[in-house]
């Protein structure tokens, strides 16, 4: 039927689908390498503290936290929205993603040190110091009610509901996932499927808030409806990035390199560009909607970006994070070779970590009007740069040790060999 | 033309399959065989037909991305040239060419420009629109959306060969082989179609018929309006009343302090001929009242503030003006060519009347008043007098002196534009310049006509003189 040769069906247990031994002896350094990186960078991040940057050391531990949580959500929403609309072509990858969804569980756990913040008055989050209303001259009436919501009780029940929905989740297709592996049955698909409408929904709810509680909560007077799904849009497109890299990782190892083709990477190249281009629009009407109307407290969080290090920084966002991947994955024949969209997918996941950096740093000031955000000097950025690939490291190596135990494919998913044969028109 | 079939133009030659599998072959064969004008047609997409045939890949995307970066650069341009160059409009404070505001309209004319470079594009690509296809006289043709899978070679391929494709088209396997000519149904349009587009062009002039009928035939009924909002502005026109506002006016006057735009010339130093820093140092309470009348748009209040310096100067005659008000002592304004100009024509539209077109205090209107000997009229100054000059009567005094006035003279703010009037003070300088101007300062080669002009000017006064003189002598004689 097709100018392909008719695919060969593996057994399960074929070697290419478990992880190759290279990658699995990668498990204790990453995992020691990475803690012990992020021990050192969050404790550089303490001592690039100041009177001007008050909160740096929590905020880089969350900007290193964050960034690899999104790279988790995005992979669970992969998995959910793949199901949902039971696609056929993403089988043979979706394992990888499944993979990092499943580390959502341990992630929980590497919370803690943002809650411990909460013990100390105002060291990440400013509404946990109870003089901040009164410092800033806010209106009694108005920080009653955003107490309301920001008080630390509250905080932390959401923070359990959000890792219980996620974890919940996660668990629940991992499981429905791997069991399938053994049994083969049709009926854990369609209960999966079944539960996808649910799932996106009860993910969306939960990802938007978190981006509220963690991102948007650290300016209390600041609020964009719009966080929540910028939030979302870099991490569906880096997760993308981050299936891709990884997929193309264990071809180079020998695994899965019959069944994944140069079809799936351009399937996943048409999605990272389309994401890019998601990500921009979702960022542009968010600015654009705060830029136009022109309010003081919503403006405020942009102007803190608009000057100093981070005004340069917003507009390497636009040509690195936009333009420059826009152009370079449109073309079809840059999709269709997968080396060169690893490469790109790289790219993305690190302009994706600038991205969260963007968001979350400049928040690491003092907050009074029109101090102009700082990145704290050569110690504040590797600080910052250490947290990031110590944390991402640590990711990765969570990863390794979650895929060394299982297949890195579906191998009895019903839709496999649609996924196989594969092929773009 | 002969009816016999061999004559007909051939424009290809079409094969049938009964399978997907038979036609895939059949196309990798006649690519092998090198043909590239040829076509497959199957009643759904099978995948690797294009490889199968040959065919490269289409540059629709490539139309689709011009277009696109077309449509960009017409919406920014339009933009940046709209709304930053030729029709400067303030919308929220933002800047003429404020770019997250473009961005909105080049995303969209972006997408639309690369939809009908898609669009467009594929019909140019495919060679649409076409009424007809020659390939749908194959009688078997139909069967192409139904069960049916057709090979189709081009007679315009290079390769082209009918009995070599025929040859190799069975060897496919085909088992209907047919050559695909040109189309003889019959091509004169049905009458039908000519009697309905007739009627369709009668029918259209209908609603003119209408419309020239109504124009000039009367009616009881009253006037139709298909938009009766735009026959019926609810806005007011000017001078209309209102019951809106207290003053019962639909023409609403400034709000006090307003400065239209284009109308801000400068600072309140521009506006007023009075250094008010400096004024504000030396009399506070007075600097208060002259801001605070200006932001009321007080003119009589004004030139009040004004009038008791020109008051107090007079009390203490010599004393230097510079002492009760710190004026201006310089044109705010760029002193050229154009300048002066305008300066000369303002005054010898409001000026001259009064103090005459030299300055001199002998205008018509002082001619006049002097034969009819009025007794309360006061002369103009004459402008050459040592007082008026800028070392004792500063430019900002005798700005200010124009704008509200002095002795008889009414101030002329409310005719006079800020820039015309400091056209004017530029002007009288100049005048009282030329009137001590010496020979020296006049450039070398109008020199002669200068000095011709005085000899002939004072032979003219020796003239008048001796008149007079004889004049003299002779009504003395009588």
């Amino acid at each position: 039927m097709s100018e392909h040769a008719e695919p060969k069906f593996k057994p399960a247990d074929n070697p290419t689908f478990s992880l190759p031994s290279s990658l699995a002896s990668l498990q204790l350094p990453l995992l020691g390498g990475g803690l012990v990186a992020l021990i050192i960078g969050v404790a550089m991040g303490f001592a690039a503290e100041s009177e001007d940057m008050p909160r740096f050391g929590f905020s880089t531990y969350l900007t290193a936290y964050m960034y690899v949580l999104t790279l988790s959500l995005g992979s669970l929403f992969f998995v959910l929205i793949q199901h949902l609309v039971r696609a056929g072509w993403s089988v043979v990858i979706r394992r990888i993603a499944e993979c990092f969804m499943i580390l959502l569980v341990p992630l929980a756990i590497l919370f803690l040190p943002i809650l411990f913040s909460l013990f100390f008055e105002g060291r990440l989050f400013v509404w946990t110091d109870p003089n901040y209303a009164s410092e800033h001259g806010l209106d009694s009436k108005m920080w009653e009610n955003k107490q309301m919501f920001l008080n630390a009780p509250f905080f932390i029940g959401r923070a359990i509901f959000y890792f219980v929905v996620w974890g919940g989740l996660a668990v629940y297709y991992w499981r429905g996932s791997t069991n399938q592996d053994e049994t083969g049955e049709r009926a854990a698909t369609d209960r999966m499927q079944y539960w996808s409408g649910p799932a996106v929904m009860a993910f969306s709810l939960t990802t938007s808030f978190a981006a509220f509680d963690w991102g948007m909560s650290l300016a209390p007077m600041w609020f964009s409806t719009m966080f929540g799904v910028y939030i979302f849009a870099g991490a569906i497109l880096s997760a993308h990035c981050l299936i891709t890299v990884v997929t193309y990782v264990l071809q180079r190892h020998g695994a899965i390199k019959d069944e994944v083709s140069v079809e799936h990477y351009h399937d996943l190249g048409k999605y990272i560009f389309g994401f890019v281009v998601f990500w921009t629009y979702i960022s542009f009407s968010q600015y654009l909607l705060i830029w136009y109307g022109n309010i003081p407290e919503e403006t405020e969080w942009f102007y803190a970006r608009q000057r100093g290090l981070f005004g340069g920084l917003s507009l390497v966002l636009i040509l690195l994070h936009w333009l420059v991947p826009f152009l370079g994955t449109m073309s079809r024949h840059v999709r269709r070779r997968p080396g060169l969209m690893a490469c790109w997918a790289v790219y993305i996941l690190v302009m994706h970590a600038v991205d969260i950096y963007w968001i979350i740093m400049p928040e690491a000031r003092h907050l009074v009007h029109g101090n102009i955000p700082s990145m704290g000097g050569a110690v504040g950025l590797i600080a910052s740069v250490l947290s990031i690939v110590g944390m991402t490291a640590l990711f990765v190596g969570l990863g390794l040790r979650v895929a060394s135990g299982n297949r890195v494919i579906a191998v009895r998913d019903p839709r496999l060999r649609e996924s196989i044969v594969f092929e773009n028109f | 033309m002969s009816d016999t079939k061999s004559e007909k133009i051939v424009h290809g030659m079409m094969a049938e399959f009964t399978t997907v599998d038979s036609l895939l072959s059949a196309c990798r064969r006649i690519r092998d065989a090198g043909y590239t004008k040829t076509d497959a047609f199957t009643p759904f997409p099978v995948h690797g037909i294009d490889k199968a045939l040959g065919i490269k890949p289409t540059v629709l995307p490539w139309i689709c991305f011009f277009a696109g970066i077309t449509g960009t650069c017409i919406a920014l341009t339009m933009e940046i040239w709209m709304n930053g160059i030729d029709y400067r409009y303030i919308i929220s404070g933002k800047p003429f060419i404020s770019l997250p505001a473009f961005i909105p309209v080049a995303f969209e004319l972006t997408i639309l420009l690369a939809s009908f470079g898609a669009f467009f594009g594929m019909w140019a690509l495919n060679g649409l629109p076409r009424f007809s296809n020659p390939v749908f006289t194959d009688p078997r043709f139909d069967r192409a959306t139904d069960d049916r899978f057709f090979l189709y070679i081009d007679a315009k391929d290079d390769r082209y060969d009918a009995a070599g494709v025929r040859s190799l088209l069975t060897d496919t396997g085909s088992d209907y082989i047919n050559e695909v000519v040109e189309d003889d149904s019959p091509k004169a349009v049905p009458r039908p179609i000519y009697m309905i587009w007739g009627a369709a062009v009668a029918a259209s002039i209908i609603p003119l018929l209408c419309v020239l009928l109504m124009r000039v035939t009367n009616s009881s009924q009253p006037r139709f309006h298909i938009f009766p909002d735009m026959d019926f502005s609810p806005a007011k026109d000017a001078q209309q009343t209102t019951s809106l506002f207290g003053d019962n006016r639909a023409m609403r006057p400034d709000v006090p302090g307003t400065v239209a735009r284009g109308q801000l010339i400068g600072s309140l130093d521009v506006m007023t001929g009075i250094d008010v820093d400096s004024l504000q140092a030396m009399n506070a309470p007075r600097a208060e009242r002259l801001v605070a009348a200006f932001m009321q748009d007080d003119q009589a209040a004004v030139a009040e503030e004004v009038t008791e310096v020109a008051t107090e100067e007079e009390e203490q005659a010599e004393a230097s003006v510079m002492q009760t008000t710190p004026w201006v002592k310089d044109n705010p304004l760029t002193v050229d060519q154009a300048l002066l100009s305008r300066g000369q024509l303002q005054f010898g539209v409001y000026c001259s009347v009064c103090h005459g077109m030299d300055g001199r205090g002998n205008g018509l209107v002082n001619q006049r008043a002097q034969e009819r000997g009025f007794d309360t009229w006061v002369p103009p100054s004459n402008m050459h007098e040592d007082t008026l000059y800028s070392d004792k009567y500063p430019d900002g005094k005798l700005f200010s002196t124009i704008s509200n006035g002095i002795r008889k003279m009414p101030g002329y703010a409310g005719q006079i534009t800020v820039q015309d009037r400091w056209a004017i003070v530029a002007y009288v300088r100049a005048l009282q310049l030329s009137q001590n101007a010496s020979l020296d300062s006049v450039p070398a080669s109008r020199k002669d006509e200068v000095s011709q002009a005085v000899e002939s000017a004072k032979k003219e006064l020796q003239r008048q003189a001796e008149e007079a003189a004889q004049a003299a002598a002779a009504r003395e004689e009588k």
